[in-house]
Order: C-alpha cells, then structure tokens, then sequence
C-alpha cells in the first residue's frame, strides 16, 4: 500500500467509523419518546450529515472542480424541495381527517 | 465568437465550447444517472411522507430493529470494503481490488438475504400490499414499495459488481470503471441510511 493509498484508507476510515456513530445514534432516537414530526426532523438532519460525509469523500465529490460542485449542490436542492413540497399538504388532510371537517 | 476563431474554424475542426466540468464523459453519464434516481427515490420518500403524515392511525409495527442494525453495519462496512477496492485499483493492484470487490459483492449477497428475510417476516404477520393486520392498508404498499425498491438496486448492484469485478481482472475493465461503480454502489448505501430511520425507526413499537 503506497503512502498516498494509505493515508486516503484513513479518511475513509475515519469516515466510515463517524457514519457508525451517526446512526447508532439514530437507532438510539428510534427508541425515545419523541412526535412523529419531530422524530422526522432529527432523523433528516442525521441523514442529512451523512449524505454530506458520503458524497464528499466516499464519491470524491470534493475533489472535483467547484462548477461540478455547484452543479450538483443546486440540481439536487431543487429537486429535493420540489418533490417534497406536496408532502406540506398531508398537514391539512390530517387536521381534515381527525376533526371530521369536510370542505363544500 | 472572435474573428480568430472564425478563422481558425474555416481551415480546421469548428471552435468547440470549453469542457466546464473536465471529467471522462462515463463518469458524467453516471452522475447524471444517480441524479435521476434521486428523483425517483426522493418521489418514494415524499409519497411515503405524504401518507405517514396524514394517516393518524399508522402502525408501529417494528419491535425488533435487529435485523435491520445488522443491515445496516454490512452496507456501511460494504461501503469501506467498495473504497479498499477502488484504492487498490487505483495502484493497478488487481488481485487486491479483485479480492476487495468480491468481498463487496459477498457483503451485498448477505444484505439481500437479510432484507428478503425481512420481507418474509413481515409476511408472516400478514402484511400485504393491500393489507396488514393494524389498519391503514397503505401502510403494506409503502413498506413495499420503498423498500423493495432499495433491495432491486442492492441485488442488481451486486451482479453488476461481479460482472465489473471479473472483467477488471479480465482486463477488460480499468480503474476508472471501478471507480464509477464505486459510485453506484456508495450512491445505494446512501439510499438505505434514508430508509433505515424513516421506514424503520419511525415505526418502532413503543
């Protein structure tokens, strides 16, 4: 194993060994008393730091060139809201379903 | 377009546009493919959302995440295993990337016969696309949907990752095809850190 070779192993160790702790931490969420939309919001946000962690140095997508970055970062933001505004509306059909209100 | 390149257009090949991004055009198709399948899974996740939040009776059916925590180390460690291999080949050590792959490839074998497992499991407490013992018939369809859409992507992933792996060895395949794969494969282990905490920790029984 060159020097190179060894001290990328190490990163990549060091990341697999936070990404371990991440979600041990996650299961350990699971278990607590905790909304369900509260619940959804620590679990993203934990999901969130690791998809930074493993898109930026799993994927090497921090060595590429920062317009593929960009490129990437923006594409992906966009896509997520748009397909996650719809969700929003679950709100009001659940304030619909448990008081019983039915719009004319 | 200046005079100069018009010019220069007229007696040789056409001025063409700077390479913006400069990396070989597989790697680009294979980052514009895992984008589309964002899309796709992010259409799954916000589907499935969609029908946690609004359904006020939806089950909590998960007593044991067990099997899932088991899953999860393997695809992590799948994961490490993936980089070994890219690492290797990187060096053109094949024997080492062939060996790193293949245990890879073993990693996601297990993976799919603990998730097909779960799958089993869940069956035998009646849980079906169109109905489940707690209630909300959507539940079975959601759980089935998402997840078994990450279970087509891990155990086509693990063929492909031997077709890749026997053709590197082969000669074929260089390190630049292990590294696209390398980005499959971390991109599938991502999807399962998603589903893990929003299929399976949210739904655990308390």
């Amino acid at each position: 194993m060159t020097t190179t070779e060894a001290s990328a192993m190490k990163k990549y160790v060091a990341v697999y060994v936070a990404l371990l702790v991440i979600t041990a931490l996650q299961f350990l969420i699971g278990y607590q008393n905790v909304e369900g939309s509260k619940l959804a919001v620590r679990f993203l946000t934990f999901s969130v730091i690791e998809t930074v962690l493993v898109v930026l140095f799993f994927m090497n997508l921090g060595s590429e060139k920062p317009v593929f970055i960009k490129f990437i970062l923006y594409f992906m933001l966009f896509v997520l809201a748009t397909m996650n505004y719809p969700w929003t509306d679950s709100f009001r059909l659940l304030i619909f379903r448990l008081t019983g209100y039915m719009p004319s | 377009m200046s005079e100069a390149h018009l010019t220069m257009g007229a007696h040789s090949a056409p001025p063409m546009e700077a390479r913006p991004f400069v990396m070989p055009s597989k790697k680009f198709a294979m980052w514009l493919f895992l984008m589309s399948d964002v899309m796709t899974f992010a259409a799954c996740g916000a589907a499935y959302l969609f029908l946690r939040t609004a359904t006020p009776e939806w089950p909590r059916p998960f007593h044991s995440v067990t099997n899932v925590a088991v899953m999860t180390l393997i695809m992590l460690t799948s994961s490490l295993t993936m980089l070994m291999a890219l690492g290797a080949a990187k060096v053109a050590d094949k024997a080492r990337a062939f060996r790193w792959m293949m245990i890879t490839a073993a990693a996601g074998v297990i993976f799919t016969a603990l998730h097909i497992r779960d799958w089993m499991g869940m069956m035998d407490q009646g849980v079906g696309l169109f109905k489940n013992p707690w209630g909300p018939a959507a539940f079975g369809a959601a759980f089935y949907s998402i997840t078994g859409f990450s279970l087509m992507h891990i155990s086509v992933g693990t063929i492909a990752l031997i077709i890749v792996a026997i053709r590197y060895q082969g000669g074929r395949y260089n390190a630049d095809d292990v590294e696209l794969f390398n980005l499959l494969w971390q991109f599938i282990g991502l999807v399962w850190l998603f589903i893990v905490p929003l299929v399976y920790l949210m739904n655990v029984a308390r």
